[in-house]
């Protein structure tokens, strides 16, 4: 009897098998992702206005115009070229600056400009974590949906950390990069840290004119190196330090924290101070923020360049920047970052340019040229490793290594920048088309030929890269004009970053690329999983068999062994 | 028979964990009593105490800054277009010239509804010294409370960074608040109350800034209802770090979550036991592996391991009285036999 059974579920598993084997023979539809599944960012900030971009006179300051996407604003620029104590206070509502945040007195030189600059920074933490519900406070977004956590020196600022109560976003001052700060050369510089963060910090001047002692400065008990270990002792939450010098050398130079050096360094605390050349009448554009066009130039370079570009290169760790996220208890937070973190097994994840990546790169530090034009650029390295920087269409001229200039008959032009951690180059780049120095207008991309600098979390198109566009490749919003049927609205979704739209998708016209869809039929692994069940089911009905057949079975080893003894007994009597 | 002991026995012990942690938070209670009857002690002193001086010894607080007579302020409610050197403004801030190469400007700023800041940032926004809420008919009490901002008050509250200090005051409906904000770090502080009704105050926000150490004055009408108000400081991770407080009016609203000491968190950090050097480690000369007695009564009592020490003597005593119990049992049921 039970024998029929077994035929027929064979049988059925053939039938099955077979089935299975016809469905595999055709592979899944290519599916295409819907544009309007995507939630498309305006690829401009809509809330920048028009007539920041324009040139114009602020307080009697000449602002040049920036025809990027998102300019700086001008009423910023004019409030730290005349310093936040000598503007009026509706320029300075405009700004969200602090009354304090550049004090500019005393021209000691008579040479027409100020010479006592005193420039206030805050401390302060962008993405980070709240109890208070799951969600990162004040947001800053460095590409689409990308908020890694990090702490950037800032201007001192007025009022909320946030655009306004209702919103999560950081206030237009907080983020990255730390500002560039401009002094001329002579400037007696009071550079004062108000540590408004839960940890130590301090700043060291990297490469800048400064005295070590530790006997003169803050009532002889803080030095002005930065250093925990030599100069003085880390500056605690809730209080500040004057880091006081009188530079007798101008260049590029660097400053970041120097406490703990090797997390808070990446997590942004690092960035660029220039020195210039002092020249009478020199107002200079004390900050920055964000780097990228310099709108108002002193007068050193004026005498030689068009314009000139603040660039800086950082790099940050996911892991790293997550810490802040993923822990609210300060001392918790220390522990995972300064004691469980191990730098030595961390891979860089987010290359920054100017703080932010590609695409946002194209609003704000694009390189706008025009033909014939000489641009100055001052780059700095603040991320852990070597970088090397391509500049597509163009070779430019190193004129300053690490601030220093560089004799001009040994000057070297290239076309790959290559910058240690901490190094600063200056470029001149001569947009004359000569087939060296320029190969003519375009929207020429610029940067780090290192490939996993083009990328964000290890998935292009991102990363540090940026492009050198000419007016004639500029339309009216500040974006490149690129080339018929290339769509950079897609990098300005989050769905692009959360890696869920498919590669060339949108050029396939055949549908032999894009995503596939779900195989019909059962794939290999269902198959497997059919075959086990039913193996197990088989196994199943025969233990029923043999356990409801059991008093047959045992019957039938009784008679066996009865047999076996019978044999047994015979020899014994035998 | 041993699983039910096993759980009645698990049943204590949690029991008793729960009271061991009550009676922690019935502790942080009656700390919150005190601070709120200093609140009050704060409301009924002379702000212009001496403790002022001797905490900012290091700059001349002018304390008659706060006579301000009623005129002046209210004069001042209705100047979007108000005179930049308005005497009445000068009285409300007080300053600090620590900059001897500052040039001073001497004046105060008037912005749309109540807004002023002062030359060094001092900011006070939704000033309201007599607009009265609609759900009141007067203003039922005028009280003054002296609020102190800095990283010490931290010091009472394991995982935060900064603090005021004070996290709760408790108002009747309808109280006129002059409240006196004193920053006793280095760097900014804000006492920034949210959710007032947004006829009266913009954004309905009432808002006092201090860039340095400071004392900044305000002064601010509470509407009739019961009401919970968040008070924090927007500096990033200020609150998040533990700068934040409520102020309850008449039977208030729901508690804010969060808040150092009142209200607990609502995303919990979790905490594991660490490996580090104590004095007695040194002390201990057994053998080398040998781990040193404190260490040894720390892990018996170390709940995150899957059979802890306490979860081992409940085992114990589960064996033991298991027999017990059963011969109970038995007896017990011989005697029901036997009647």
């Amino acid at each position: 009897m039970p024998i029929r059974y077994f035929m027929a579920i064979f049988a059925c598993c053939g039938v099955f098998t077979a089935t299975s084997v016809q469905a595999s023979l055709k592979l899944p539809e290519t599916v295409k992702v819907d544009p309007a599944a995507l939630e498309f960012e305006p690829m401009c900030d809509p809330k920048i206005p028009a007539s920041w971009r324009k040139a114009q006179v602020i307080e009697g300051v000449q602002i040049e115009a920036s025809e990027h996407c998102s300019p700086d604003n001008p009423h910023l620029i004019a409030a730290v070229v005349k310093g936040t104590n000598n503007i009026s206070m509706n320029t300075l509502m405009e700004t969200g600056l602090s009354p304090d945040t550049v004090i500019k007195t005393d021209d000691i030189d008579g040479d027409g400009d100020p010479d006592r600059i005193t420039i206030k920074l805050e401390v302060i933490e962008l993405n980070g974590r709240t109890p208070d519900f799951e969600g990162l406070v004040p947001q800053f977004e460095i590409a689409p949906g990308i908020t890694p956590g990090a702490w950037v020196f800032a201007p001192k600022t007025s009022g909320m950390s946030t655009e306004n109560f209702e919103s999560l976003r950081a206030n237009y001052l907080l983020r990255l990069p730390s500002p560039v700060i401009r002094v001329e050369v002579g400037d007696i510089v009071r550079i004062v840290v108000e540590n408004t963060h839960y940890f130590p910090h301090t700043i060291h001047l990297h490469g800048v004119d400064h005295p070590f002692s530790h006997h003169e400065y803050n009532g002889g008990k803080y030095g002005n190196d930065g250093v925990p270990q030599t100069s003085e002792l880390d500056l605690m939450p809730g209080q500040s330090r004057v880091y006081e010098f009188q530079a007798r050398q101008p260049g590029t130079m660097f400053y970041h924290c120097h406490v703990q050096t090797h997390t808070h360094l990446a997590m942004g605390l690092a960035g660029m101070i220039v020195v210039e050349e002092n020249r009478p009448n020199n107002w200079l554009q004390t900050l920055n923020i964000g780097g990228g066009k310099v709108r108002h130039p002193s007068v050193a370079v004026k005498e030689h360049y068009d314009q000139e570009y603040d660039l800086q290169y950082h790099a940050m760790d996911k892991e790293l920047s997550q810490i802040i996220q993923k822990y609210n208890d300060p001392r918790l937070i220390a522990r995972e970052m300064n004691r469980r973190y191990d730098l030595t097994d961390a891979t860089e994840d987010y290359y920054t340019l100017n703080g932010l990546s590609f695409p946002y790169t194209l609003r704000e530090s694009m390189i706008i040229a025009e033909p014939d034009q000489k641009i100055k650029l001052r780059m700095l390295n603040s991320g852990g490793e070597f970088i090397a920087v391509h500049t597509h269409g163009h070779k430019a001229t190193i004129t300053h290594y690490d601030g220093v200039e560089q004799n001009p008959a040994a000057r070297i032009t290239r076309d790959v920048f290559d910058m240690a951690p901490a190094q600063r180059l200056d470029l001149l780049l001569n947009t004359t088309n000569d087939g060296l120095h320029n190969y003519g207008e375009g929207a020429w991309l610029f940067h780090d030929h290192r490939e996993k600098g083009i990328t964000t979390d290890g998935m292009s198109e991102g990363g540090s890269m940026s492009m050198i566009t000419y007016k004639s490749y500029l339309d009216e919003i500040g974006m490149p004009v690129v080339a018929h049927g290339i769509d950079l609205s897609i990098y300005f979704t989050k769905e692009y970053y959360q890696r869920r739209l498919p590669i060339w998708q949108h050029l396939d016209e055949a549908g032999t690329l894009g995503a596939p869809g779900v195989r019909s039929g059962f794939n290999p692994e269902t198959k497997t999983s059919m075959i086990n069940l039913i193996g197990g089911f088989i196994v199943g009905l025969l233990i029923y068999l043999l356990i409801t057949r059991r008093q047959n079975a045992s019957a039938a080893m009784a008679s066996v062994a009865a047999k076996i003894k019978g044999l047994k007994g015979g020899k014994a009597n035998g | 028979m041993v699983k039910y002991l096993f759980i009645a026995l698990i049943g204590l012990s949690v029991t008793g964990a729960t009271a061991l942690a009550q009676n922690s938070t019935d502790h942080s209670n009656h700390d919150k009593d005190h601070s709120g009857h200093s609140a009050h002690d704060h409301a009924n002193h002379d702000h212009a105490s001496d403790d002022h001086s001797h905490d900012h010894s290091e700059h001349d607080t002018d304390h008659s800054g706060h006579d301000h007579d009623h005129d002046d302020h209210s004069s001042m409610d209705h100047g979007h277009d108000h005179p930049m050197d308005a005497p009445g403004e000068h009285g409300m801030l007080h300053h600090d010239h620590d900059h001897t190469d500052h040039h001073a400007h001497g004046e105060h700023h008037h912005h749309g509804d109540g807004h002023i800041m002062d030359h060094e940032g001092t900011h006070i926004m939704g000033q309201n010294f007599d607009k009265l809420p609609s759900s009141c008919s007067s203003i039922s009490e005028d009280i003054e409370i002296t609020v102190r901002a800095g990283r010490k008050y931290a010091k009472k509250f394991p995982g935060t960074a900064f603090a005021f200090d004070q996290q709760e005051w408790r108002v009747k409906p309808c109280s006129r608040i002059t409240w006196h904000f004193v920053n006793e770090d280095k760097v900014r502080h804000q006492f920034m109350m949210h959710g007032l009704p947004r006829y009266l105050y913009h954004l309905g926000m009432f808002h006092l800034e201090n860039t340095g150490p400071r004392t900044v004055t305000g002064t601010m009408i509470v509407p009739a209802a019961d009401e919970t108000y968040l008070v924090h400081c927007d500096i990033a991770q200020h609150m998040e770090k533990g700068m934040k407080a409520q102020l309850v009016v008449g039977k208030g609203g729901e508690n804010l979550p969060s808040i150092p000491g009142l209200t607990p968190y609502v995303l919990n950090d979790v905490y594991e036991a660490e490996d580090l050097p104590k004095v007695s480690d040194k002390a201990n000369t057994g053998g080398k592996n040998a781990k040193p007695i404190m260490q040894q009564i720390t892990d018996f009592f170390n709940d995150n391991v899957p059979i802890s020490g306490l979860a081992l003597t409940g085992l114990l005593l589960g064996f033991i009285c298991a027999p017990l119990f059963a011969r109970m049992i038995a007896l017990r049921k011989k005697e029901s036999s036997n009647a």
